[in-house]
Order: structure tokens, then C-alpha cells, then sequence
């Protein structure tokens, strides 16, 4: 949520028209920049943006900052291929019109593609840098194009002379499958020296990751914002009450010393939360969606494998049931089921827990435990053939 | 607390007299070609304390002398005299020029822009040098901005006290944020005392 007046360096040189970006660089570029003028514009409403071109007829400035978004993506259009860039001069003119921005407040920052070789000396672009340091002016360079011998040296010079405070960053991004876009937008350019990536960024991703599928609750938070809100925030409360669950289960645990106690507790918790998710009729669907989309089964074997590790190591037997259920990871209802029906088997609970060292079965608080988890086994047996019923 | 000055400090309290830095709006506060962000703020402090070198201070980067503070202040203020402590071995600033009133300047703008006062400074260790002011022109200070062009030859310049002496006027110097100029006048916008029901003035 910085408040910022950026100004983009676009590079619009011959180099650009090289497809080794689909469809060109230049084209990639283009995407870039929109995404990035969005990225900026919502992370902070006052945020501003201008756009410059380094090449051609020379350095240009197509847009001074300014909020508007459809005008910076008009000028992207029909721009000219031509010529070489100048990157110092670019750079000059980009502080230039970001000292007579309008807001003073603003932090003033300068993005820059660079794509074609860099015909400056090293020497210059640190002057440069020092200079844009002295003002405090953040600069981003997106080094990608032309992988010339020297250039990732320069760039690495001037990223060094003006960095202050790491607020400005360099990103590589060699040709391959992925766009341009895609790889920034994991980047400190889009997310902003780890303030978060703004939502914008996330559904970006999601949506280039593939349509419907990429996104997270099978929701398009576009379409629907308010139930993707609400599928994302009661995911994010199942996995604080499963972890807060799952410690609990490991204090427990080091206090009874039981290693085997110790998965089978914590598998205990996470079947009953399952269970308590079950009851709620009321958001049945949201459960099913949560149960689709969170991956029930892996969440529960993590919580399960930590604890077993250690346990399996001196347990063939725990070890094979370990291997059973982590095989099964694939299936949802088939592995839950598996596990339960492994659960449900006391002769074998307690020969597992016969065999530990340190463990009583008769126990009475042990005798307990199987007791309760065997009701529990029950319910979810039953709980299983409802739920198959509902899909 | 011994006042080097050449009265008896009987009389008055220095530190009262130099407590222009309780008007300053610290969050607005900044500094350019400072080595630590932030770190300006420190130098803001009670005349007690302008000789406590051990805590933060005011430090510009390698190589590089030239300094720049934007200090604005809370109320409009008037400034009777400036008091800067430097560094030792040459790192205390040579030369110090006032701007006034203006925001967003920075290192090209000061360089061209007429100062509204320039000073010699020399190596004031002890704090107990006050460079005063045409006060004529320092009468409704909103904001004042400091450039240090030079220092005695050190590699950078450091600062560890500026102290401001003067007073404080309740008042604030009006500035108008942003304006949003109306293309097409809408009438909903501009209703009139009549008609939001209510325009009997209450006498009596």
C-alpha cells in the first residue's frame, strides 16, 4: 500500500521483434507493463504511472503518471520497432518527469525492461545510480532479451549503485515456456518489497494458470468475490484449528510417551474435525468444496507423517500401516477409509500399541482412547456412505 | 548544564527558549542522501541533550558531502536562529542555505534556487554556536528546508543536532491539498439554505 509514482522504460528496440517471448518480446513486454500498471493502480488508488519508450525515434515519454489506466494502455498501442535503446537517457528522462509529479507525497520509482544490449559503460550507469539513490529513487530492472556478455554485469553495477535499503530489485527472466507476465508476477516488482501480493497478483495467477480450474474454490473470484472470500477464510480457519489441533495432539502426546499414541492421536483429531465439518448441514456444499479443493487426505497424512516418523523408524508394523495410508493419498473417501478400517480393527490397535515400549494396554486411559476412537471409526463409516450419497 | 553562552544562564533556560522542535510534525519529516532512512528524525531533539553523540544520527552517504532536510512543523512558526552540531574531522557541514515554504525539493531544485538565506558554518563541537536569522523573512514558517552543500573534508557529513530557536503562532498556514475542478455544475451538489430546509437564522 505504498503510495508511489512509477515510470515505465519501455524498450521498443529491433531486438523486440525476436519470438523467443511468445508472441515477441515485444509483445510480452506490452502484457507485462498492463499487468504491472494494474498491479499498482490497486494496490494503492493514488498510485501513479507513466510510460516512456527508449528506442526509435529516441527516448519519448508516452504518458506522464498518471491514475489513469486506459490511457496507459492506449499508448502501449502501435508503438513503433525500431532503433537502438538508450538506457541512460531513459533513466534521465524517467527521474525527470517523476520530480514533477504532482503528489510530492508519492514515492518515485522507475521500472525498467531492459532487453537489448546495453551499449553504456559500467562507469556511467553507476553515476547514474548514485544519482537516482541520492533522490531516492527506487529503480526495478526486468533483465531479459538479448543475453549479452557484460550486460548482466552493467545492470548488476547500476542495481548496486542505487539500491537503498533493498528497495530496488533486478529480476532475470530467460526465454522459455512461460510468459513474461507470469514470471513477475512472483516477483518484488508485482508484490512489492513483501507487503503481500496484492489480490490482484493472485488472481492474476490463478487466472493464467489456466481458466476455471486455476482457480483455488473452483470460484471465480471475480464473478462470486463474496464466496470466494468465504470459502478462503473458513479453508484458512480449518487449517489453524487443524494445526492448533495437531499440537495439541503433540503435547499430549511427549506428556503419555507413546510414539504410536502419538499418530494415532493426531489422526484422531483430524477425524474429528472431519466429523464436526460433516454435522453442519447448513453449509454442506462449502464443506464439500473445502474437502474438494484442500486435499482432506494429504492435510491429515503431513499431520500424521510428522508424527509417525519418529515412531515408524522403530516399528515395522506402524511403518507398513504408515506406507498403506501415504499409498492411498490419492483416493479421498478409499484412504480415509482405509485408515479407519485399520483403526476399527482393535486387535490390531493393540498389538501396535502392545508392542511399544512404555505402553500399558491396560491402561485405563488407553482403554479409553480406543473405546472413543472406536465410536468415532463408526461414525465416520457412516459419515462416508452420506457424503458419497450428497455427491 | 553549563551555558557557554556569554550571559548568566540565571536569567532564562536555554533549553526553553530552544524548544522549536516540539512543532515539528516528525512523521512528515525527511532527509535526502541520508545513508540510514529514518535516521534524520534523530537529530530533532532537547538542547539538553544536543551533545549526546551515542544515540542515531544524521549521516550522508559515501563520498558524497551534500545533505538536504525538509522539515515541516505543525503550526506556523518563527525562526529567530538556527543551531547545527557536526561531526568531528571534518564531517560537520561548511555551509548551510534555507529554503522556505516549499515542498518536494531536491538536490537539482536547491542547486539552482535562490536560498532565502545562506550561512558559513564553522565546526560547532560544542554546540554552543547560533546562526541567527533575518527574522523578517522567517515569520510564518510552514516548512523550512536545510541544504548542506559541503562540509571541511571529510568523506561524508554528520549531523547530530539541529536546533531551532523562535516561536510558535497557533496558526496554520492553509494549503490546499487537491482541488477537483466541476466540469458540468450539478445542481444536487449546490443546494441552497432554502432548500435543505432551514434558512431562519437564530436570533436571540
Amino acid at each position: 500500500m505504498v503510495l508511489e509514482a512509477t515510470m515505465i522504460c519501455v524498450d521498443n528496440s529491433e531486438w523486440m521483434r525476436n519470438g523467443d517471448y511468445s508472441p515477441s518480446r515485444f509483445q510480452a513486454q506490452s502484457d507485462a507493463v498492463s499487468l504491472i500498471c494494474g498491479a499498482k493502480t490497486q494496490s494503492n488508488p493514488e498510485n501513479t504511472v507513466g510510460v516512456l519508450t527508449m528506442a526509435a525515434k529516441g527516448v519519448r515519454v508516452l504518458a506522464t503518471p498518471t491514475s489513469d489506466l486506459g490511457k496507459i494502455l492506449a499508448c502501449m498501442h502501435g508503438l513503433e520497432i525500431g532503433g537502438q535503446m538508450n538506457l541512460a537517457a531513459g533513466i534521465q528522462v524517467a527521474q525527470l518527469a517523476l520530480k514533477h509529479r504532482q503528489n510530492k507525497k508519492q514515492q518515485q520509482r522507475i521500472i525498467v525492461f531492459a532487453g537489448s544490449p546495453v551499449k553504456h559503460e559500467k562507469k556511467m550507469l553507476e553515476l547514474i545510480g548514485r544519482k537516482l539513490k541520492k533522490n531516492s529513487v527506487a529503480l526495478d530492472i526486468v533483465n531479459f532479451g538479448e543475453e549479452d556478455e557484460g550486460k548482466t554485469e552493467k545492470l548488476e553495477a547500476l542495481l548496486a549503485a542505487v539500491n537503498n535499503n533493498d528497495s530496488s530489485h533486478m529480476v532475470h527472466v530467460p526465454p522459455g515456456p512461460n510468459a513474461l507476465s507470469d514470471v513477475l508476477i512472483s516477483t518484488p516488482i508485482f508484490t512489492g518489497d513483501g507487503e503481500g501480493g496484492s489480490g490482484f497478483a493472485a488472481a492474476a495467477a490463478a487466472a493464467s494458470a489456466g481458466g476455471v480450474s486455476g482457480y483455488d474454490f473452483g470460484v471465480d473470484p471475480n464473478l462470486d468475490p463474496e464466496l470466494a472470500l468465504a470459502l478462503r477464510v473458513s479453508m484458512e480457519e480449518e487449517r489453524a484449528r487443524q494445526e492448533a489441533a495437531a499440537k495439541k495432539a503433540a503435547e499430549d502426546a511427549s506428556k503419555q510417551e507413546k510414539g504410536g499414541g502419538q499418530h494415532a492421536i493426531s489422526q484422531d483429531a483430524t477425524m474429528t474435525e472431519n466429523k464436526t465439518n460433516d454435522l453442519d448441514d447448513e453449509s454442506a456444499l462449502l464443506q464439500q468444496a473445502l474437502a474438494m479443493s484442500m486435499d482432506d487426505p494429504e492435510v491429515s497424512h503431513d499431520v500424521r507423517d510428522t508424527d509417525m516418523s519418529e515412531a515408524a523408524t522403530d516399528d515395522p508394523e506402524l511403518a507398513l500401516a504408515l506406507q498403506m495410508s501415504v499409498a492411498d493419498s490419492a483416493k479421498d473417501s478409499a484412504s480415509q477409509t482405509d485408515v479407519s478400517k485399520l483403526l476399527a480393527d482393535q486387535s490390531f490397535v493393540s498389538s501396535v500399541l502392545a508392542s511399544l515400549p512404555g505402553v500399558d494396554p491396560n491402561d485405563s486411559s488407553v482403554k479409553d482412547l480406543l473405546a472413543s476412537m472406536q465410536s468415532q471409526s463408526d461414525k465416520n463409516e457412516e459419515e462416508r456412505p452420506n457424503e458419497e450419497e450428497e455427491k | 548544564m553549563a551555558c557557554l553562552h556569554d550571559h548568566s544562564c540565571e536569567d532564562h533556560d536555554c533549553s526553553s527558549d530552544w524548544s522549536l522542535y516540539k512543532h515539528i510534525d516528525l512523521s512528515k519529516i525527511s532527509a535526502l542522501n541520508e545513508a540510514t532512512p529514518g535516521s534524520v528524525k534523530s537529530v530533532f531533539k532537547a538542547w539538553e541533550h544536543r551533545l549526546n553523540s551515542s544515540g542515531e544520527h544524521l549521516e550522508s552517504n559515501e563520498g558524497d558531502p551534500e545533505l538536504l532536510v525538509f522539515i515541516p512543523f505543525t503550526s506556523d512558526v518563527k525562526i529567530k536562529s538556527i543551531s547545527i552540531v557536526g561531526g568531528p574531522d571534518g564531517t560537520s557541514p561548511s555551509k548551510m542555505r534555507a529554503f522556505i515554504n516549499r515542498d518536494g525539493i531536491d538536490f537539482s531544485d536547491a542547486q539552482s534556487m535562490q536560498a532565502i538565506q545562506e550561512w558559513d558554518l564553522a565546526e560547532n563541537m560544542q554546540g554552543v554556536l547560533e546562526y541567527q536569522t533575518r527574522y523578517s523573512k522567517f515569520q510564518s514558517v510552514g516548512n523550512i528546508t536545510l541544504h548542506f552543500p559541503d562540509n571541511f573534508g571529510g568523506d561524508i557529513t554528520k549531523i547530530h543536532y539541529i536546533g531551532l530557536k523562535g516561536e510558535a503562532t497557533q496558526l496554520k498556514r492553509d494549503v490546499v491539498a487537491t482541488i477537483v475542478y466541476e466540469l458540468m455544475p450539478n445542481p444536487s451538489d449546490h443546494k441552497t439554505r432554502a432548500e435543505s430546509g432551514g434558512g431562519l437564522s437564530h436570533v436571540g
